[in-house]
């Protein structure tokens, strides 16, 4: 069963958003990996990643998303999440994604906060 | 244990191929909401399925494609009952989730991730049961929550 991710990059001011279309799931990581180094190319240093409201997300996707923390921790980079359904932003923040990455209601927030520094 | 078969139980067959677990999502959720629950905790039965049909498929299975993962659900005593079976011999020992902080700072792997969302999710998960017809994980979690 294929599973195929499209993720657009958009600089938003000093945020590059990555637009994440499709369901998260370990079939995601070279698409999430080819739009990091792409965003790491134009030197990002503030990453929103924005999912899809109806997505589907599982562990696979969760270790994935996990993986990516990891190298932006490393990389000094500042994380925003938005795009979650209640019941996602209730699982991320119980396997500890929050600890690592704010999550926001709205893309006007995340863009907010992220520019703040917040 | 006996797998049910009555006028409150459905059951499906899945191929051993990730994504099928879509389709046991989809069942547990429509049955689920006939019998009243709350979307949130439709939500959480769909997470908790997911996770336990791709255990069975990746480590009960081993991702043989001729093996099957079987899917029963019943309705009894205001709990939702799912059994998720497959045809392995169960975990040695169930995977403790290191936590985010560990894995990243230590550089831990992944593990046992499936395994934790599905005990945060539901009200009552047993693991490693063996029937004549292979492993069974089963996942209880009530209509009044």
């Amino acid at each position: 069963m294929e599973q195929a991710n499209e993720i657009r990059l958009e600089q938003l001011g000093d945020v590059t958003l990555f637009d994440i279309r499709g369901d998260v799931t370990i079939l995601s990581e070279p698409f999430l990996n080819e739009a990091y180094e792409n965003a790491n190319n134009q030197g990002a240093s503030k990453i929103l990643l924005k999912f899809e409201k109806n997505a589907y997300i599982n562990s696979g996707g969760i270790s994935v998303l996990i993986q990516f923390l990891a190298e932006t921790k490393k990389n000094n980079q500042q994380i925003g999440i938005t795009g979650l359904s209640d019941h996602f932003k209730k699982i991320f923040n119980m396997v500890g994604i929050t600890k690592f990455a704010q999550i926001y209601d709205t893309r006007d927030q995340a863009l907010k906060g992220l520019s703040r520094g917040s | 244990m006996a797998r049910r078969l009555d006028e409150r139980t459905v059951e499906i067959s899945l191929p051993n191929q990730v994504g099928y677990e879509r389709i046991a999502m989809a069942c547990c959720a429509s049955f689920a909401r006939m019998i009243g629950f709350v979307p949130e905790r439709i939500e959480d039965l769909k997470s908790a399925v997911a996770e336990a049909c791709i255990n069975a498929m990746q480590h009960g299975n081993k991702w043989r494609p001729e093996a099957r993962v079987v899917v029963n659900m019943n309705f009894r005593d205001d709990t939702f009952i799912v059994s998720v079976m497959d045809e392995g011999d169960g975990m040695p020992e169930v995977p403790e989730y290191p936590g985010i902080v560990r894995i990243i700072e230590e550089e831990k792997p992944t593990r046992g991730l499936g395994v934790f969302m599905i005990q945060q999710l539901v009200d009552r998960v047993k693991f490693n049961q063996t029937t004549t017809e292979g492993h069974v994980v089963t996942i209880e979690i009530k209509l009044t929550k």
